[in-house]
């Protein structure tokens, strides 16, 4: 116990002395934490519009008048689809809404559903559909007043036909102010690239100076020696989320903290040891820096990218989703969100949980029997 | 600068590159497995939503109307739950994103033709994916009721089926999704996926290439010689340059033939505009090498900067028009974003240099600027 407290000590003493290390682990946990929560939404927002308006009427004049601001920002007229697409190529447009020469007429003679086309840049995608669903919703609301002034005239009133209305409720983030989000992702993100990547190198530059050999022929075990770099690991991430959180996310961000503060940092910690675990088990496969940097940016990215926070699993093809069973962020994503934002339990996120600890044990076993089979 | 020093140093670089197999295997087998992985999974489309269905009303109006959500592609039903603590329950684990209440006497107000209520509570955490899954529901509860409103209206003013549709849906929006028509995120997702993989695996090649020789020491080696601090560092970037573009042709081909994304724009700007974007990154992680001073605070560090720009702010998730303060700052600082509109305008727009130039002129002139700091940062002579 004491030498692994005394390896344990060394690990976080080799880390505080390289200055750039500590100045980049800070800059993860606040500053990025910090940008990516205040200055990123993933609202529409001013869409630049192009409008091209067949004959002027009262009809396509209230039409217009409701794709507005915040949303919309009507940046002028098109006059032919040659000049409308050009501008959409160029980027100085986002939509193109034109509305036909017959547009009030047939509205009037009501004959036929009048359409008008709505054409969206969608080389961003979340944007593109964010800005067709605000469409479709002025587009509702449009045709529900023009009914109901269509239906007076022949005395009927719509408030007496029998219809369904959606009462809406968002929960965890009623305003659905994107910033929590992204705060959140942004340290998860930061978190799990640090966890990852420095226990990695520390084991390959033992390896790579010689140093591997006297700690293996120290009496130490190999457990010993891969828990106490886990527990460096672990202590100076769980530090760094403290600061993130309190400091940047709460304070600066607002973001709420609905659960218990015990659980989230019991699970954080725990999530940091098994990344760490991965870490070090890549770290036993890799001989040099430049393969560990490349293995663990392999792992990385997808990693992140893909357990939950930027893309949503269940719109992925199934195999994916069984492949990210294997992701300790995949079970963590719960847990961070959940008792963040949802106030989540234990009742609620045990199976998380175990998943984590599963994978912990897993990454551990297998570093152990790579170190343990090397010579020493 | 003499041109055999050049090329004895990218030699020397080259062979230890190629002698380590492992590494070398990985410098073309990340980017291409990337690609493949990237390729089927970063879907930003809103399908399979897990949803359920609470319902109090128990009749057949009331799964009628359950049932229009059910058959929808874009929800994944889960089934009907028996009260609201197991929904409270399965929203705060993330087992369920929606929940679909139906109130009592919901048939019995219809019937008697007034409004009847039904409630979605959604999951708010991913705010973009709760705004899409709103737009849903609100759209088959519009549709479901602006049909039951015309069978009721034909009825009661005896006007024809299709009279009372049309007066009950009068305009019809019809949106048309240029550069990518079925919004399928797959292949216009390829080309970005081009720009991400750049953005890391020429920094990953050359972010050790000095700092290497100055942990093992033979760094000494080289200040003894006869070869300039310019000819040492050119020669230490060949090599990662050289397969960093042979990366990118082989993504782009990826892109194309494997993904089906069309290419639109200019063949040669295009790969002009590459090869300046490859030796972009490339210096981030040459500049990162001769900076620090241990191996793994370089790769920490170029894995980061590769990380926070290539994901959040090359306009590939956030368009950039909407980022503020230091977010919009850090878009402008790296190369990544002005490479995605590269990206962006050859594939599925079709524009070329007449439109991108402004685009390769900054990716140009950051490329110098880093090799010339990465000159002024590294010295023969030991400063400590």
């Amino acid at each position: 116990m004491r030498r692994f407290a005394v390896l344990t000590v060394k690990e976080l003493k080799q880390c505080s002395r390289d200055l750039v290390l500590v100045a980049f682990t800070a800059y993860s946990f606040l500053a990025a934490v910090y940008i990516s929560g205040t200055g990123v939404t993933q609202d529409l927002r001013n869409a630049a519009l192009l409008v091209h308006e067949g004959t002027p009427t009262p009809a396509s004049r209230d039409l217009l008048y409701r794709f507005r601001e915040p949303y919309f920002r009507r940046i002028g007229t098109f006059w032919s689809p040659r000049e409308g697409m050009r501008r959409l190529d160029d980027g100085t447009a986002m939509l193109l809404l034109d509305i036909p020469e017959d547009f009030a007429e047939t509205l009037n003679r009501a004959a036929r559903t009048a359409s008008v086309q709505l054409m969206v840049d969608t080389s961003n995608v979340t944007m593109g559909y964010l800005a067709s669903d605000y469409g479709e919703r002025i587009a509702a609301t449009f045709t529900q007043d023009w009914s109901q002034r269509v239906a007076r005239r022949s005395g009927l009133d719509l408030r007496t036909v029998p219809s369904v209305e959606n009462a809406s409720r968002v929960w965890y983030n009623p305003d659905l102010n994107g910033h929590w989000f992204n705060a959140i992702g942004q340290w998860l993100t930061m978190m799990t690239v640090i966890a990852l990547l420095l226990p990695a190198t520390a084991l390959v530059r033992e390896r790579e100076r010689g140093t591997v050999e006297q700690l293996l022929v120290a009496p130490l075990t190999p457990v010993q020696i891969m828990l106490s770099k886990a527990t460096a690991m672990t202590l100076v991430n769980v530090g760094g989320t403290v600061l993130s959180v309190y400091a940047v996310m709460r304070l600066a961000v607002g973001v709420p903290f609905a659960g218990s503060a015990a659980l989230f940092f019991a699970t954080t910690a725990l999530y940091v040891f098994s990344i760490a675990g991965l870490g070090l088990a890549i770290g036993s496969f890799a001989r040099s820096s430049a393969e560990v940097g490349m293995l663990v940016i392999l792992i990385v990215v997808p990693m992140t990218a893909l357990s939950g926070t930027w893309t949503a699993p269940e719109a992925m093809p199934t195999w994916a989703r069984y492949a990210l069973t294997i992701s300790p962020l995949y079970h963590f994503i719960d847990c961070a969100y959940g008792i963040l934002l949802r106030g989540a339990g234990i009742r609620v996120l045990w199976g998380s949980i175990v998943a984590l600890a599963l994978l912990c044990f897993v990454g551990f076993a297998l570093a152990w029997l790579r170190l343990r089979g090397q010579p020493g | 600068m003499n041109l055999r020093r050049i090329a004895i140093v990218a030699q020397k670089e080259w062979r230890e590159i190629v002698r380590d197999r492992v590494f070398l295997a990985l410098a073309f087998l990340l980017p291409v497995t990337w690609m493949l992985v990237f390729g089927y999974t970063m879907v930003f489309d809103v399908e399979n939503i897990p949803f359920a269905v609470l319902d109090f009303d128990h009749t057949v109006q009331g799964r009628d109307f359950a049932y229009r959500f059910i058959d929808s592609r874009y929800f994944d039903f889960r089934g009907y739950l028996s009260d609201e603590h197991q929904a409270d329950r399965l929203l705060a684990g993330a087992k369920l994103r929606l929940v679909l209440t139906i109130p009592e006497h919901f048939a019995r107000d219809i019937a008697s033709g007034r409004h009847a209520q039904i409630a979605t509570t959604i999951d708010g955490t991913f705010p973009y994916r709760a705004q899409t899954i709103q737009a849903y529901a609100e759209a088959i509860t519009r549709d479901y009721s602006a049909a039951l409103q015309a069978r009721y209206i034909a009825g009661r003013l005896g006007v024809s089926n299709e009279r009372a549709a049309v007066l009950m849906q009068p305009l019809r929006l019809e949106v048309r999704y240029l550069y990518n028509q079925a919004v399928r995120s797959n292949w216009s997702v390829a080309p970005s996926l081009v720009m991400l993989t750049l953005m890391f695996v020429p920094s990953l090649l050359t972010a050790l290439v000095v700092v290497r020789e100055k942990e093992s020491g033979s760094i000494f080696n080289i200040y003894s010689s006869t070869v300039t601090r310019a000819e040492f560092l050119a020669g230490k970037m060949l090599p990662g340059v050289a397969i960093s573009f042979a990366d990118a042709l082989l993504l782009s081909a990826l892109a194309v033939y494997y993904f089906g994304a069309p290419f639109k724009g200019e063949l040669w700007f295009y790969l002009l505009a590459t090869l300046v974007y490859v030796i972009c990154t490339a210096s981030i992680g040459l500049l990162v090498s001769t900076l620090v001073r241990s191996q793994n605070a370089a790769l920490m560090i170029a894995s980061i900067i590769g990380i926070i720009p290539a994901i959040q702010f090359s306009g590939m998730i956030n368009p950039v028009a909407l980022l503020e303060g230091g977010a919009w700052v850090q878009a402008h600082v790296f190369p990544a974003m002005y490479f995605e509109n590269i990206v962006l305008g050859s594939y599925l727009k079709g524009v070329g240099g007449a439109t991108l130039w402004t685009d390769l002129c900054v990716l140009a002139g950051y490329a110098v600027v880093l090799i010339a700091l990465s000159y002024l940062a590294f010295h023969k002579r030991q400063t400590r």
